[in-house]
């Protein structure tokens, strides 16, 4: 290491020496480094972790991807969506998996595929781990540091993504914790248009962590929907860093579903760069057990006309905790900005936790700012009236939790993953009802 | 068919006493129209026959079919065919009418010892139900009271009881909020329904939907107990003089 650690150092600062040394990203991998050894982990003093158990980091033994003995990934066709038979990009491990992905084109100005084979390409040139931006966090750089492979997606101006592109993370099982680090750039270029399903699952019950940084550029009226899904293992970490930019007349809708991993620390934002955007930044969590899911959002509002949606719920059963910090910025230039937030959450049992926090802070003066955030259980009376229709209360419980995440699911324009999330859905409040009965 | 006898009824953990001693008996083929001011416990009683968990019965008891029912469950009533029409039915978004009648429908069909249908028998089952109340069949695609105003959400409830086929409806002011034409379809649909083998009790403020269903039997709730029962001149002679000459009846009667 050429510089001195400047933070007392974490797991993740002393993994740093396995960086690959050879290959692609030299310089990516050399400013990552600075940054990591500037940045402390997380602790509970930092006002943006205060509320976050940070133990699962530390109870982890993490070995570097490098040393880790991986089983292989089997049965895992079960995860294509359909819709995407010709537009799969499958990352095992953070990985690329040319034989399980399908590069079939999208038409004329549509390019993805993995990112190393598109090093000297204008956008990956200009923008990749250009458009990422977290004070003093160690995951980006410790991403920076070791990824290798990871999504590209790239369209031309006026280009039309046929069909929409589906980026598989597919986590295996392995005798020892490992950290992976899956990538992502998507530039989207002017009067451009995809969907984008993100999809991390874990194929077992293991212990790993997995750090996604994902960046996305959607230039004048691009429009982008970005669907992502985290099902990982229930014994992972998740910390993801997602961050879009957007430009005039664009849109970007992104619509975040949390059902997997002990912790998930989620940390969304999206940044207007010119007038006349609309943007949204939704989330669905569906939590039990000892899970906790910790989503910090940024809406950042930079310039005049912004239509911005921001909804998210949250259902906590067992011992599970939720964390929402909604940050919504609206600059001093930035008027006629109409912005939207709204977390509600649902508490099915007595030793669940919820912490939320919508955070505005409004520098102009001419703006329409709604926000709201509750906490409650199902209503008795909601029960009551299904279970005078013959339905057991259970059932009816099932019943009405599916109708309160349906408003977040409703929005997705790929039909198979509208159903997939239905039985996710169906799936989390079955699962519960088996709880209570053994309880 | 039912029977309640010297009923005494709080809110669950409260011990505010709501049902003070109500004795009332209704049987086969028989309407009971229940009236009286606000607040004197027609909609708790409609409530606690249907078993909603925020009331206790702290004495006295609920027969049904010659059985306590008191230990059943909301669920279990409405398998044994009790049918509670809501005052407020509830909103279910996501939940479609035709998922919830046939969940319900099936549900009850199996306890009651009928055929269960698939969707195709029960898609032929409702088209002359949907009739009855006159409502379009998109109406079966839609969510459980989601958006419908407050005339569909009634006669939406009235539909489930031409679904469900109950052998005890209690009927929570299904009339108010109802304009004239909803009224007549709401009561239409209610006679059609009503049988030699069925009872219908009805909750309301106003004698009109009494204009539309004849009663057999009148009773007037003050304070928590009938205090005058009586055949439908008595609905026409409250509308004429209101409930003022039967309070002084009931403090006579609460003293006796």
């Amino acid at each position: 290491m050429s510089k001195p650690t400047q933070v007392e150092p974490s797991f993740l600062h002393k993994l740093a020496k396995h960086s690959p040394k050879e290959g692609k990203w030299s310089s990516i991998r050399e400013s990552s480094l600075k940054d990591l050894n500037a940045s402390p982990f997380p602790h509970s003093k930092i006002e943006e972790w205060r509320f976050t158990d940070l133990k699962p980091f530390r109870k982890m033994d993490f070995v570097p991807m490098s040393e880790a003995s991986l089983l292989p990934a089997t049965d895992i066709e079960q995860y294509f969506i359909p819709e995407s038979d010709r537009s799969r990009l499958v990352f095992i491990n953070g990985k690329f998996e040319e034989k399980y992905s399908s590069i079939g084109g999208l038409g004329k100005g549509v390019t993805f595929g993995n990112l190393p084979d598109y090093e000297n390409h204008s956008a990956v040139e200009e923008y990749l781990n250009k458009l990422v931006d977290y004070d003093k966090d160690v995951f980006v750089p410790y991403n920076g540091l070791m990824f290798e492979d990871g999504a590209f997606i790239h369209l031309e101006k006026g280009a039309k993504a046929e069909a929409p592109i589906q980026v598989l993370n597919l986590y295996t099982d392995s005798k020892q914790a490992y950290i992976a680090t899956p990538r992502m750039l998507v530039v989207s270029e002017e009067e451009s248009d995809v969907t984008i399903i993100e999809d991390h699952i874990g194929l077992t019950d293991n212990e790993y962590m997995t750090i996604p940084v994902c960046e996305v550029k959607a230039k004048q009226k691009a429009h982008i929907h970005h669907v992502r899904i985290q099902r990982d293992s229930i014994n992972a970490l998740h910390v993801s860093r997602p961050i879009a930019y957007v430009e005039k007349n664009s849109e970007y809708h992104s619509y975040t579903i949390n059902l997997g991993a002990k912790l998930a620390r989620n940390e969304p934002k999206v940044i207007q760069e010119d007038e006349e955007v609309d943007f949204t930044l939704d989330g669905l969590v569906l939590i039990d057990g000892e899970q906790i899911a910790d989503t910090h959002s940024t809406m950042d509002h930079r310039f005049s006309h912004a239509e911005s949606h921001q909804l998210h719920k949250v259902v906590v059963n067992g011992k599970a905790h939720s964390i929402f910090n909604g940050k919504i910025f609206v600059r001093r230039d930035a008027q006629k900005i109409d912005s939207f937030q709204e977390n509600r959450n649902l508490l099915l049992s007595l030793d669940g936790k919820v912490n939320t926090k919508p955070q505005l802070e409004i520098f102009a003066d001419d703006v329409l700012c709604s926000h709201g955030a509750t906490i409650g259980q199902l209503d008795p009376e909601e029960v009551f009236y299904l279970q005078s229709r013959g339905m057991t209360e259970q059932k009816a419980k099932e019943v009405l939790t599916y109708a309160f995440a349906l408003e977040t699911i409703e929005n997705m324009k790929v039909e198979s993953v509208h159903k997939l999330l239905i039985d996710e859905v169906y799936r989390y409040t079955k699962a519960n009802n088996v709880t209570k009965v053994t309880a | 068919m039912l029977e309640l006898k010297d009923l005494h009824v709080e809110v669950e953990g409260e011990g505010i006493e709501i049902l003070k001693g109500v004795n009332l008996k209704v049987n086969k083929g028989e309407i009971h129209a229940i009236m009286g001011p606000n607040g004197s416990g027609k909609s708790t009683l409609s409530k606690i026959v249907a078993g909603h968990p925020e009331y206790e019965v702290t004495s006295g008891d609920i027969l049904y079919e010659g059985e306590s029912i008191l230990e059943l469950d909301p669920d279990e009533r409405a398998h044994k065919g009790i049918f509670l029409a809501f005052q407020y039915p509830v909103e279910v978004p996501g939940v479609t009418n035709t998922t919830l009648l046939r969940e319900s429908y099936n549900t009850i069909a199996a306890s009651r010892g009928r055929e269960e249908l698939d969707p195709l028998e029960f898609d032929d089952y409702i088209k002359d139900k949907l009739e009855l109340v006159e409502m379009n069949r998109d109406f079966l695609e839609r969510s459980v009271n989601a958006g419908f105003s407050g005339g569909e959400k009634k006669r939406n409830e009235i539909f489930q009881m031409a679904v469900l086929e109950p052998k005890l409806s209690l009927l929570d002011e299904t009339d108010s909020g109802l304009d004239i034409d909803a009224l007549k379809v709401v009561s239409k649909g209610i006679n059609s329904l009503h049988g030699e083998d069925d009872a219908v009790v009805l909750i309301t403020h106003y004698q009109r939907l009494l204009n539309y269903i004849e009663p057999d039997f009148v009773h007037v709730m003050i304070g928590g107990r009938i205090v005058k029962s009586g055949d439908k001149s008595l609905a026409l002679k409250l509308e004429d003089q209101g409930y003022d000459w039967l309070e002084t009846h009931a403090n006579v009667n609460g003293e006796a």
